[in-house]
């Protein structure tokens, strides 16, 4: 009996379970390093917006921007889940809150104000300013820690390879099965991993969101009290949830999505992934896996 | 009286709902919590540690305590009074004049007591008994009523005075229901607030109401009216209470309407704005 390619079946698992791990570890320490941030950056100055792109992306900042806006009576829903004005631009907006009102002339719809030229130049001068500042992690080195998927890729086509001559060649390949499978979920982790906020804009985050814990829905908040700011640091810190609490009829005319803000909370991957499945059940506009949130960030 | 607590000018109920709205009120000393809505033992809600932490005093105010039942007042309930109250580090607690339950029923909300020698009774050995657990003073405070109960022996100050002199109680004065009360019967509020141990008075409630088919309501969230502004200066006239606070319970407005009204019974009373 001939060993497969040479090497004993025993000998061929260590090293490709050696090598998996090596992958997982080397990925974890160079995105510790890459997603560091600068020390000493603080978010206890940021706006709403920039909060919610740090916990959410893109989409969460247009989902605060959304809820600042139509807590001051600047906009509503159309026919056709298309947003409308409803009342004047308050004063003191941002770029991104006037690109949206200015969308909503035109009756964009929620889903693809992303897409509006005006709003994604917004959302890119947004996250200019966090990534110059060490709190966002930048496409350039979302991209630089995905380059690890390269290296799962190649175990699971060693692994597949191995299982079928493996098996060619008569040999038990279970083992070898499982470890291909776990070589996928590696691969899968590595590719599912999208964050906006680095470690520091994490950790500032955390005694940014206790302070702002009276905007949980848990507190039921009152955003009338709270005015327009609260609303739309509620979604930042809540996510498309805290829309619904405030004004669910426009949320669901507007096809909020009940993303979860991740960024700072303890297991908030798991979190986000909750969130975002459960709005793909209810919703069909999620099938083209617009977890990337369409802006072009999801480092290729 | 030695009881009395040194004053704290002018306050608001704490809600989760505003809690960010209250904390951010530079100049508060004190505020009130529903005592049922804090956990005796687990952790406090942030925006209440943060008053706690600032040295703001913040008092338990009961409102399941059924202290005018005819049954005793429940251990549990009242155990874990004392432990809120402990929790909170509190000078004192209060609770109302009034029952929330009758043979195992409960009401779920607050009723009033026929004013009878044996109401005055029943309340006296409840509060006895909670004084027991609770080294801190009571205040207990009378309900608006929209009705009286027939055959009654005693006026509703006479009432009242019984049941502070007998039980050892402070007063809570809530002087909207002061207000609605006369209004609803047709009688004068100075006659009552002349009338009533002013003394006694550990602090006040200042809260909205309406009219609603000829009646005025004590609802809690309306605008607190003129005339419960300008009772707010009489009764501060005669004699001014260490603490008066805003008692607002649900459709809460935007923030500079709550500073407005928290100003406006700062004005009324004498006392320095808090916001």
């Amino acid at each position: 009996m001939n060993d497969t390619w040479g090497i004993s079946g025993p000998t061929f698992l260590t090293y490709f379970i050696t090598a998996g791990l090596a992958i997982a570890i080397l990925a974890a320490v160079h995105r510790k390093a890459l997603f560091r941030g600068t020390r000493g950056a603080t978010v206890d100055n940021l706006g709403p917006q920039q909060v919610a792109y740090l916990n959410g992306g893109d989409r969460l900042a247009v989902y605060s921007a959304l809820g600042g806006l139509r807590a001051a009576g600047a906009i509503g829903t159309g026919s056709g889940r298309t947003l409308v004005q409803s009342g004047p631009l308050p004063a003191g907006v941002t770029p991104l809150d006037s690109a949206i009102y200015n969308a909503a002339a035109r009756g964009v719809r929620t889903r693809d104000l992303q897409g509006d030229q005006w709003v994604a130049s917004a959302l890119e001068q947004l996250r200019d300013g966090l990534e110059r500042n060490g709190l966002a992690v930048s496409a350039g080195q979302m991209r630089e820690a995905r380059l690890w998927i390269i290296g799962g890729l190649a175990l699971i086509v060693v692994g597949v390879a191995r299982v079928i001559a493996g098996a060619n060649n008569d040999k038990p390949v279970l083992f070898m099965v499982f470890a291909t499978i776990g070589a996928f979920v590696l691969t899968l982790t590595l590719l599912r991993s999208r964050r906006w906020a680095t470690d520091v804009a994490n950790r500032s985050m955390r005694d940014f969101r206790y302070k702002h814990n009276y905007l949980a829905p848990s507190n039921s908040p009152s955003y009338a009290t709270y005015g327009a700011t609260g609303a739309a640091m509620g979604v930042a810190l809540y996510g498309g949830a805290a829309l619904y609490t405030m004004d669910p009829a426009f949320a669901a005319e507007a096809e909020v999505q009940r993303i979860a803000a991740t960024g700072g909370a303890t297991g908030g991957s798991s979190g986000g992934d909750a969130g975002s499945g459960s709005s793909c059940s209810s919703s069909s506009s999620c099938g083209g896996g617009s977890s990337c949130g369409g802006g072009g960030g999801c480092g290729g | 009286m030695a009881d009395t607590p040194p004053p704290y000018g002018v306050g608001i109920g704490w809600r989760p709902e505003i809690a960010g709205f209250v904390e951010g009120l530079p100049g508060l000393r004190f505020a009130e919590v529903v005592a049922e809505s804090v956990h005796a033992h687990g952790e406090l809600p942030p925006g209440l540690q943060v008053l706690l932490d600032r040295g703001v005093t913040v008092v338990p105010h009961g409102v399941r305590l059924s202290l005018g039942g005819a049954e005793p007042v429940d251990p549990e309930r009242v155990t874990h009074f004392a432990a809120v109250a402990e929790r909170l580090d509190a000078p004192l607690v209060s609770e109302h004049i009034a029952f929330v339950r009758a043979g195992g029923v409960e009401a779920g909300h607050l009723l009033p007591l026929p004013r009878t020698r044996e109401a005055v009774d029943a309340v006296v050995a409840n509060v006895r008994r909670v004084r027991e657990q609770i080294p801190v003073p009571i205040a207990l405070e009378p309900i608006a009523a929209l009705f009286d109960w027939p055959d009654e022996e005693l006026t509703e100050a006479q009432f009242i005075g019984e049941i502070l002199d007998r039980s050892g109680a402070l007063l809570l004065l809530d002087i909207a229901n002061v207000y609605a009360n006369a209004r609803n019967r047709g009688t004068d509020p100075l006659e009552l607030l002349d009338q009533l141990p002013l003394d006694r008075v550990a602090y006040v409630h200042v809260a909205g109401g309406a009219e609603h088919q000829g009646l005025y309501h004590d609802t809690h969230t309306d605008a607190v009216p003129q005339p419960v502004l300008d009772l707010v200066g009489e009764l501060s006239a005669r004699q001014r209470p260490p603490a008066l606070m805003l008692e607002r319970d649900g459709d809460y407005p935007p923030a500079a309407a709550l500073t407005a009204e928290l100003d406006a019974i700062a004005r009324a009373s004498g006392y320095p704005s808090v916001t």
